[in-house]
């Protein structure tokens, strides 16, 4: 599907499960790849990111589709703390 | 790798064709929402330039991506790669 690059700014982005991740404020564009390689985000959810930052930068291949929120892969889970012992 | 931030790219940036010719203001980039892949510009032509070589939409004309050849203080379009779009 064809966007405009300018709409993607201040959207919601969201996991496919319904969590909340932040807010995109830029785009990463690469010139020699002719792609967007990252999503720059702000307002982030800080039950699911441990950052002291404002922000951080969602690699563009965990997004699944983008039109009125971003929706990304549930990538949250996978750096979840797990306790062996 | 070059990288750059889309709001700089989108902040009034003015396009130029390979024959020095300022074609206009880059107005908004177009890209595949799943892939990420940047497929066109949407520029706002200068008031001076003749758009009928160019595929046009409204006020602007769209170049596609493959004809930028470098992006820095001007984004630099191929001026022969620009205008065989317009055979879509």
């Amino acid at each position: 599907m064809y966007t405009e690059l300018r709409s993607y700014f201040d959207r919601d982005i969201y996991t496919n499960t319904g969590i909340y991740v932040g807010k995109v404020v830029d785009l990463l564009i690469d010139v020699e790849s002719q792609s967007v390689t990252g999503i720059v985000a702000n307002n982030i959810n800080r039950d699911v990111f441990d950052i002291s930052g404002d922000g951080i930068i969602l690699p563009y291949r965990w997004v699944i589709s983008a039109a009125d929120i971003v929706l990304i892969r549930d990538v949250i889970r996978k750096f979840e703390r797990t306790d062996l012992d | 790798m070059t990288k750059y931030n889309a709001r700089n790219l989108l902040d009034n940036m003015k396009v130029m064709s390979t024959d020095a010719k300022e074609l206009g203001i880059l107005d908004n980039i177009l890209i595949d929402s799943r892939t990420g892949s940047i497929l066109e510009l949407k520029v706002l032509p200068n008031p001076d330039l003749d758009t009928s070589k160019y595929r046009r939409e409204g006020d602007y004309i769209i170049l596609p991506f493959n004809s930028v050849s470098a992006i820095k203080d001007y984004v630099i379009v191929d001026k022969d790669k620009a205008k065989t779009f317009i055979t879509k």
